[in-house]
């Protein structure tokens, strides 16, 4: 019974590794986007932060890659003016499975549209 | 004149030159190599810092079979195999961090197990020849490793990450990129003193794992171990399962090297697929030889010893060749000379001593005769 037990007890905790240091892709677009007719356009530099780790400048039309670990996970951009941050700040919440990918769009997470997230497998 | 030099090794002061001979020789070498060097204080310390948290894990392993009198396990390659396997794992599948680092270490643990079993099955077989038969068992083991990595990985194990598959689409690279796991444990939680930086959770799993050889030794286990390692025959006397005491005591060596070589790659940061575990039990070893180990007795203290002083050569040997000779490439040629060396010396140095203990007991023990004779028959010699 307890053999039973610890054996179950290390699948868990091998769960629970592989979900919490699985890492994932994401790849951030600061670059216009279209839901319908509607266009979103890009209009600034961004800094971008993923997980309080700091990914970098993304300017108008650039394409900036992340790894992250782990299932959940937090983006935070802000806006650049003239080399400075503005402190205007944007912050999303998001959660991926196992397998798979995302591309975030500023334009779109700036403008809270659903499509700001493309999970992909 | 023989009769002489069996007396003087009775003198306290010989006999600790004779115990301690190895470490106080190394110490004389480091002490004349680390000035010829000229490296400054501060890399010194810095590099012995790092040394001293790649390898102590793994040196610590040994300590277990030599309480059960197995001598120096050099089957301890089969668990840093393990490790690797466990490696090569993560890294396709794409687990980072401290998670990769310790699902590394949970899906190795059956494995390491597995060979531990095997390696102390095999070493039962050869009673008193265990040290040769592991170094061997070590050799076949990696044949086998080879097989399995080179041929059965993307083949019959899935593996579906190419940047650690080689072209043809099946076997792994020679080298593995540990990206995802470099650091892991040493950058958890670090401190910088001055210039050095202290991986503070890797000196606690250290600390942890002497904490558990002390604790371990005075558990029922550990005090069997010990009974097996001071006596076969009285321990089976004793009501001891001495080979199942012997296999556990390979097992838990098996495991903790296996433990040993994660902390030790995920420290270095990149992983030579066929060869990173071929001279972990040579070096190990050697190691704990120059902190003045021996085949019989190893203690926590001598891994400490052993890898500031071994690596202490290990970093200024090149240095000191170059200074020496103009060549540092003789350096290098040093550090493996003085690791099959220091095994060779220890060895000849143990057997040497245990004939000389044998040969003075036997002396003793005659003298005791001759008395015992004389008082209970005064008149029996004339």
């Amino acid at each position: 019974m307890i053999s039973i037990t610890l054996v179950v007890a290390l699948i868990l905790i091998g769960i629970f590794l592989y979900t919490t240091g699985k890492e994932h892709k994401i790849l951030i677009d600061n670059k216009n986007f279209k839901v319908g007719e509607v266009a979103y356009n890009t209009n600034a530099t961004y800094k971008i932060w993923i997980d309080n780790q700091e990914i970098g400048l993304l300017e108008e039309d650039e394409r900036g890659v992340a790894m992250v670990a782990g299932a959940s996970h937090k983006i935070v951009i802000e806006e650049m003016k003239d080399k400075v941050l503005t402190g205007e700040k944007y912050e999303k919440k998001f959660k991926l499975k196992t397998n798979e990918r995302a591309t975030i769009n500023i334009p779109a997470m700036i403008n809270d549209i659903n499509e700001w997230i493309d999970k992909i497998n | 004149m023989k009769q002489q030099n069996l007396t003087k090794t009775l003198n306290p002061a010989v006999q600790f030159l004779i115990n301690y001979a190895v470490p106080i020789i190394f110490s004389i070498l480091v002490a004349i190599a680390i000035p010829l060097s000229g490296l400054p204080g501060d890399y010194l310390v810095r590099e012995i810092m790092t040394r001293l948290t790649r390898n102590s894990f793994i040196i610590l392993s040994l300590l277990i079979p030599v309480m059960a009198g197995m001598g120096m396990n050099f089957s301890i390659v089969l668990g840093a195999m393990a490790g690797e396997i466990g490696l090569i794992f993560i890294t396709d599948w794409q687990i980072v961090g401290i998670s990769g680092m310790l699902l590394a270490m949970l899906i190795s643990t059956p494995l390491a197990i597995l060979l531990g079993y095997f390696g102390g099955i095999v070493l039962n077989r050869a009673k008193g020849r265990e040290m040769v038969t592991g170094f061997m068992l070590a050799f076949l083991m990696n044949g086998i490793y080879q097989l399995v990595v080179l041929y059965g990985m993307g083949n019959i194990i899935p593996i579906s990450n190419s940047d650690i598959l080689l072209p043809r689409e099946y076997g792994i690279r020679n080298a593995i990129d540990l990206v995802g796991v470099r650091g892991a444990l040493d950058k958890l939680i670090s401190l910088k003193v001055g210039g050095l930086l202290i991986p503070v959770v890797t000196l606690l799993v250290i600390a942890a794992l002497c904490m558990f050889i002390i604790w371990f030794k005075k558990t029922m286990l550990g005090q069997e171990i010990r009974s097996v390692g001071q006596d076969n025959n009285v321990a089976k006397i004793s009501g001891i399962n001495v080979g199942n005491t012997r296999v556990l005591s390979i097992i838990i060596s098996t495991v903790l090297a296996c433990y040993g070589q994660i902390i030790f790659l995920q420290n270095i940061g990149t992983m030579n697929t066929y060869n990173s575990h071929e001279q972990v039990g040579v070096f190990a070893i050697a190691a704990l030889l120059v902190g003045g180990a021996s085949v019989k007795k190893a203690t926590v203290p001598n891994v400490f010893v052993g890898v500031i002083l071994f690596h202490t050569m290990f970093i200024v040997s090149p240095r000191a060749g170059k200074a020496l000779i103009g060549q540092a490439q003789l350096g290098e040629y040093f550090r493996v000379f003085v690791s099959y060396g220091v095994i060779a010396f220890s060895l000849a140095l143990y057997a040497w001593r245990a004939r000389v203990e044998k040969e003075n007991d036997r002396r003793k023990a005659m003298v005791l005769k001759r008395e015992i004779l004389q008082s209970t028959n005064p008149a029996g010699g004339e």
